[in-house]
């Protein structure tokens, strides 16, 4: 990738659950001069911001416990490091884990690129009785320390002054040293590099890479490349393992441990407070072997009932003008060209506000909640055991869990999991999760018509159907999955301000790229219908849609087109059917209504997921899960129907 | 010393070892679990699953695969040393 222009590049990099994310869209949402996508379609968020008269390249990197990726999200970060060497890094620390954190901020150090330390989240760490003393940390780590809160925006405007300052004058960084003895090997090590080595950011971090780095194919490419040099390398991790009896890139690991513990220790001070915070107190209930799991369920339909209670209401509030608005049209403008298009115009921007965005706002809401909070984490707790019935573990289920939302992002978000295995089988599972559109098309159709209580069922059975599925796949894997290791992060009161934030990224993410295709869709649909196109396409696919589903043939390209977006079937399936969304059942059966739902919901999800697993796991996954998808939709829709026929 | 599956619940315990494969330890150290850390077994689930592990030392929690705890040997703490 080619610098697009002469913008200083700062790089926000820290480990996970850190609070990163909300620090980079504090700053770029104040100052944003172009938008930063949410994680569909870019590994990373960039955004050009201005602050004070400078414009700053500013881009968020996903989190990384150490520079020794070891799942593709991390290799992300690192992979952006070394090859678009930035101009500042600010290394965003968890000042409540200030110990564990500091290993990351020591190996940035190493870098000896310009490093400022945010540490962020104080307010957590003063309630925990830790008395962190900025100055002191400064003067260890030999880097600027601010104190910012990102979820309030406390200390940004000090950060920013303090980039801004390094960045001019220039931030000289040098390492911290470690034991004599380690020092020395590293030492022999750095003398021996040849002057043409591929130095990665500088000689002392490239040896300590060569150490650590016990990958046999790094240690045959050495031996052939450069015999000598692997006879060195083995020397000195041979005298590192004597000394300290344990393998060399333990050694290396331990010495950042110990000096990070070391660090903390001198510029904190702990005063422990009652060893029972309320977050324990909570933590005990809703990870109870027993309660949790009463908890875990509590929240999975109340999450779907609110959604519910506030959707419904509003829907029907605002469809009433919509369909006045349209008998008024059919009233004035006959039957001719300009009905259709005017009809489709008005049903894609009436759909997308009367019928989507009811459903979609409060469910983005209740998601960014269940994130902030840290439900997601202890949700892969609990469910551990029951994801290894299915092949998987733990860590699946924040990834299929963010598919409720959007199938897209949680496919990205897979990286998190360290195998390939496990990435491919949790990847052919979300599409079977029913996002937002298909949540807006369930509750619509579903729970509107026949009531909440079936619309729950559905969602059981849809979960039910995840797991039988997830074991059907994973008998196909022989290879083990590696096992869970998944931090908790403590319990936070997530931020009104950051929820609203998030929401409104989502949200308008949809008006951008979803809408217009929702009223694209339309209009062509209403066009077809003009030029009687349709009948065509519903003539092709009558086998399927009338013969073996039993549905109206008009519904045929509906199912076209909801290939683009879901809810797109949903609005067009009132306009093809002709019907206002209240008289629905006048044209079609229950019978009906659930065989359709049971279709969409389990079809391929849409155009941008098949893209984003083409693009993220491959080709081969790509095609196998739109064959999958396909299969289980036809499969169970005839279910539906011979079950339902009574 | 025993695995930390075997090992009691609220009592600290000192990490002696950690098995297992590179690829393992990596994250285990990475998360900040070395030896000689402290660390607390706060809760087990139910029907052999995971263990919920606090680290005093570096003051986090993890959650772990029972295979996984199975790889980390640790000492019971004794309070009157």
């Amino acid at each position: 990738m080619t610098k697009e222009n002469n913008f200083p590049d700062v790089v926000f990099i820290g480990q996970p659950n850190c609070g990163k994310s909300t620090l980079f869209n504090v700053i770029a949402g104040l100052k944003a001069q172009t938008s930063n996508f949410p994680g569909t379609t870019v590994k990373h968020s960039h955004s050009k911001v201005n602050v004070e008269g400078k414009v700053l390249n500013i881009i968020d990197l996903p989190g990384t416990y150490s520079l020794n990726p070891s799942d593709p999200a991390e290799k992300v970060a690192f992979t952006h490091l070394f090859l678009e060497k930035p101009d500042l890094i600010i290394n965003v620390v968890d000042a409540s884990i200030l110990g564990r954190s500091l290993e990351l901020t020591l190996e940035l150090i190493e870098l000896e690129y310009p490093v400022v330390v945010a540490l962020n989240m104080v307010d957590l760490a003063e309630k925990k009785g830790m008395e962190i003393d900025p100055k002191k940390l400064e003067m260890l780590l030999g880097v600027p320390v601010i104190f910012t809160i990102a979820s309030h925006g406390r200390g940004v405007k000090e950060l920013l002054d303090v980039v801004l300052h390094s960045l001019e004058k220039g931030l000289s960084v040098s390492h911290i040293k470690w034991s004599r003895d380690v020092e020395e090997r590293i030492e022999e090590m750095e003398n021996q590099l040849p002057e043409d080595f591929p130095v990665v950011a500088n000689k002392r971090f490239t040896a300590i890479c060569m150490i650590e780095a016990n990958r046999l194919l790094f240690d045959k490419m050495l031996k052939d490349i450069n015999p000598p040099l692997k006879i060195s390398l083995d020397r000195v991790r041979h005298d590192l393992e004597t000394m300290h009896n344990a393998p060399a890139y333990e050694v290396i690991a331990a010495e950042r441990h110990h000096l990070a513990l070391k660090i903390f220790e001198e510029c904190t001070i702990v005063k422990r407070g009652k060893r029972t915070s309320w977050q324990e107190r909570i933590d005990d209930v809703i990870m109870h072997p027993f309660l949790g799991y009463i908890i875990l369920l509590a929240v999975f339909f109340g999450f779907f009932f609110i959604i519910f209670k506030i959707a419904s209401p509003l829907e029907e509030f605002l469809l009433e003008p919509l369909n006045n608005l349209r008998l008024f049209l059919s009233q004035k403008l006959g039957t001719g060209v300009f009905f259709y298009l005017a009809d489709g115009l008005l049903q894609g921007i009436g759909g997308g506000i009367a019928i989507v965005l009811p459903y979609f706002i409060p469910l983005i809401f209740l998601m960014s909640f269940l994130e902030d909070i840290g439900y997601l984490a202890r949700a892969g707790f609990l469910m551990d055991t029951f994801m290894h019935k299915i092949g998987l573990h733990g860590k699946s289920v924040s990834p299929l869990i963010l598919g409720f939302g959007c199938n897209v992002p949680a496919i990205v978000s897979t990286r998190i999991l360290e195998s390939r295995r496990d990435r491919i089988i949790t990847s052919l599972l979300i599409p079977f999760i029913p996002c937002a559109a298909r949540t807006t098309i369930i509750l619509a159709l579903v729970a509107f018509y026949l009531g909440p209580l079936w619309a729950m069922g559905f969602y059981m059975f849809n979960v039910l159907l995840v797991a039988v599925l997830g074991r059907v796949i994973t008998f196909f894997f022989k290879t083990q999955s590696p096992g869970l290791i998944l931090e908790i992060p403590s319990l936070k009161i997530p931020s009104l301000k950051n929820m609203m934030r998030k929401t409104y990224f989502q949200l308008r993410s949809f008006l951008k790229f979803a809408w217009p295709i929702l009223v694209a869709g339309s209009i062509v649909l209403g066009l077809f219908q003009y030029l009687n196109l349709d009948q065509f396409i519903n003539l092709i696919l009558s086998p399927l849609v009338e013969k073996s589903l039993g549905l109206p043939r008009e519904l045929g390209v509906t199912l076209v087109f909801g290939f683009l977006r879901k809810e797109l079937s949903l609005i067009m399936m009132l306009q093809a059917l002709g019907v206002s969304y209240q008289d629905l059942m006048t044209v079609i059966s229950k019978e009906q209504l659930i065989v359709f739902t049971v279709f969409i919901s389990f079809f391929v999800p849409c155009l941008s997921t098949v893209a984003i697993l083409w693009k993220e796991i491959g080709k081969r996954i790509a095609f196998l899960s739109m064959v999958l998808n396909t299969g289980v939709a036809i499969l169970f829709s005839l279910l539906a129907r011979l079950i339902f026929r009574g | 010393m025993i695995n930390l599956v075997k090992a009691p619940q609220n009592t600290p315990l000192r990490i002696v070892n950690i098995l297992g494969g590179h690829g393992v330890r990596r994250r285990l150290f990475a998360l900040g679990f070395y030896k000689d850390d402290i660390i607390e077994l706060d809760s087990r689930s139910i029907l052999r699953g995971p263990v919920l592990v606090r680290n005093l030392t570096s003051d986090t929690s993890v959650a772990l695969g029972r295979g996984i705890a199975q790889k980390i040997m640790v000492e019971i703490i004794d309070e009157r040393k």
